[in-house]
């Protein structure tokens, strides 16, 4: 006979131990995946936040512009910025290339000025894959990128007292240091998701930008978005190679080496979370170690009469892992059931989550089926009851056979 | 076992000593046993006299402190673990007090489970097993669980189990304490026309005088020592 069959046998012959330990193993694993799921949406929703607030899969800028000590992009370190872009958008992998002008200076409404942090852009192509176009709470987003409008962070619009249509006053010295200044209307009011940005945020066309700063052909720094995230780090050395074909001896990034924020908590959320997954390890391996513990215990007796028959401790041993392992995949596949039970209660509650730090918004729960969590979840119930099977068995059958026989 | 047989089973000297707490027992001491083809031997003697110590001793269940034990002319002192247990399977049958049925079993599988322990096929040891059963007469019950068994028919199904793998010898402690008298004389019946029919030697370690009087020779033991015949 199998030691499956056998093991099968021996998990009914207890029922309401088993359902326990079952029961254990049921929770444990839909504790892993839902947490598993649940840090990885946050991960993802973090991720996608981050690359859809403004930085992009990549960038290309000026090897200056992001050396340690520079504090700044702003200013049009490139100088052929529609050949770069002409070059990354012919990469079959770039879904959009967006140049972007930054600069900083004073904007002006009546008697007030206050400084701003201001960034020319393509409307239309950042409104296709990015998030700023939809923080616009009042107003409208800017339109062609010939446009001679701007967008201002709500906390700005607030220092300067103006409102939509109201018109404002931006001075900024050009490339050569010249001061310069524009007049321009307010097309929107948008609500950055930082405050302290909030309170500086500007963001016009290319052209407006251009002219103000005298640089028609400059940009700050060319962000790319890819049709696939994933291909970043390989797309990147593939498009410098282009650049550089290309004569353009510029620098490049991925957006995980400019997100900063995003590896920090993604390292908190590890630590948290392995934390919390070695604590459930830990309190399922005692939770079953004991009534398997029980179920040894009880069996010392068959353990000598078998080992009197002439069957090897190591079969024995076999035949208790695979009781062990019958309750955990038992138990994982009812866990798996219950938190997809669990989960679809979970994403139906319209529960919302507080906003992350920084964040002005917060978002409606979502537990996303994470296959990685419900594997790692399945292989550590699965082992922690190899192991709680396997221990208490290797113990009986290294008594003296006559000791077990006699075991009562 | 008759003058110039050679004994297929035999203790020499044994002597066994158990440690209780901090009290040394001394369960059997300087014990000369031989079992010979086709024997069948009453150990007698009363509780605490060592008779279950020197059937454990002879099965190969436990180690003497002193003396050997010698199965089919091989001293099995030097003998590991896993060659011990495949002596017990292949040469040695045993039946407990309690019956010690694997509960989980049916009556044919506790039967075919020493056959499918040498290598058996699973098909071949059912077979036999059901042959084993009929001829002590359970074949009706080859499908039961032990559960559903009297004692009786238990131990019927542990001395098939016994015979297995056609044993030189089977080493019964006591199979007729846990059951009433009627069925006691069905079971020591059944062992002797096994004995007749099979050559298989048995060494029974028994109060029981029926099995003392049905038994061909008898030893008695008292203090862990062998009595010498008056």
């Amino acid at each position: 006979m199998s030691p499956w069959s056998i093991a099968l046998r021996n998990v009914t012959r207890n029922p309401r131990r088993s359902v326990l330990t079952g029961c254990v193993v049921t929770f444990g694993f839909c504790a892993f995946a839902l947490a598993g799921g649940f840090m990885s949406q946050s991960l993802e929703g973090l991720r996608d936040g981050t690359i859809r607030g403004g930085i992009g899969h990549l960038q290309f800028a000026d090897p200056a512009a992001f050396a340690e000590g520079a504090a700044t992009t702003a200013g049009g370190g490139l100088t052929d910025a529609p050949g770069i872009a002409a070059i990354l958008a012919a990469d079959p992998a770039v879904a959009e290339v967006l140049p972007r002008l930054e600069f900083t200076g004073l904007v002006a409404a009546g008697d007030r000025s206050v400084p701003f942090l201001g960034t020319g852009l393509d409307p239309a192509a950042e409104a296709r894959v990015m998030d700023a176009p939809r923080l616009v709470v009042e107003g409208a987003w800017l339109g062609a990128r010939s446009d001679r409008a701007l967008v201002l962070g709500t906390g700005l619009a607030a220092a300067l007292s103006v409102r939509v249509g109201d018109t404002v006053t931006l001075m900024t010295t050009t490339r050569d240091g010249t001061l310069n200044a524009v007049d321009a209307p307010v097309a929107g009011l948008a609500r950055v998701p930082f405050r302290e940005l909030n309170d500086r945020y500007l963001a016009t066309t290319l052209d407006l930008a251009a002219d103000l700063l005298a640089n028609r052909d400059g940009a700050s720094k060319i962000v790319v978005v890819l049709k696939d995230g994933r291909g970043a780090p390989a797309a990147l050395p593939r498009l410098l190679g282009s650049l550089a074909a290309g004569g353009h001896a510029i620098a490049g990034w991925t957006w995980i080496d400019l997100a900063p924020f995003y590896r920090q908590v993604r390292t908190l959320y590890l630590g948290i979370f392995g934390f919390m997954g070695a604590l459930l390890v830990v309190m399922v391996l005692l939770a079953s170690a004991n009534t398997m513990m029980m179920a040894v215990g009880e069996r010392v007796r068959e353990i000598g009469t078998l080992r009197a028959l002439g069957t090897r401790a190591r079969f024995i041993r076999r035949l208790f892992l695979a009781e062990g392992l019958v309750l955990g995949i038992g138990g994982c596949l009812a866990g798996a059931l219950l938190s997809l039970v669990v989960r679809f209660a979970l994403n139906h509650s319209g529960i919302v989550l507080p906003p992350p730090p920084g964040g002005v918004e917060g978002s409606v729960l979502h537990v996303r089926i994470y296959a990685a969590a419900y594997g790692a979840g399945a292989l550590a119930m699965i082992l922690t009851l190899a192991a709680a099977s396997w221990l208490p068995a290797r113990r009986a059958t290294r008594l003296r056979i006559v000791e077990a026989l006699a075991h009562v | 076992m008759p003058p110039g047989a050679v004994p297929i089973l035999s203790g020499r000297n044994l002597g066994r000593t158990y440690t209780l707490g901090a009290t040394q027992v001394r369960a059997l001491a300087g014990v000369d046993i031989e079992i010979g083809a086709g024997d069948f031997l009453a150990l007698q003697g009363p509780s605490g006299s060592g008779k279950t110590t020197l059937i454990n001793l002879l099965g190969l269940l436990d180690v003497p402190d002193e003396g050997e034990v010698v199965l089919d002319g091989r001293p099995v002192a030097a003998l590991d673990e896993e060659s011990l247990a495949d002596m017990r399977r292949d040469r040695l049958g045993f039946v407990f007090q309690t019956f010690s049925l694997v509960p989980v079993l049916t009556a044919a599988e506790n039967v075919a489970w020493p056959m499918s322990l040498r290598g058996l096929r699973e098909s071949e040891a059912r077979t036999r097993a059901r042959a084993l059963l009929e001829r002590v007469g359970l074949g009706a019950r080859a499908d039961a669980r032990p559960d559903r068994l009297s004692g009786g028919e238990r131990q019927r199904v542990a001395i098939a189990r016994a015979l297995a793998n056609e044993p030189r010898v089977v080493l019964a402690d006591e199979p007729t304490a846990n059951l009433d008298s009627v069925t006691a004389s069905e079971i020591l019946d059944l062992m002797r026309a096994l004995n007749e029919e099979r050559g298989v030697a048995f060494v029974v370690a028994t109060h029981d005088p029926r099995v003392v009087a049905g038994a061909r020779r008898s030893a008695t033991l008292r203090d862990g020592r062998l009595v010498p015949a008056a």
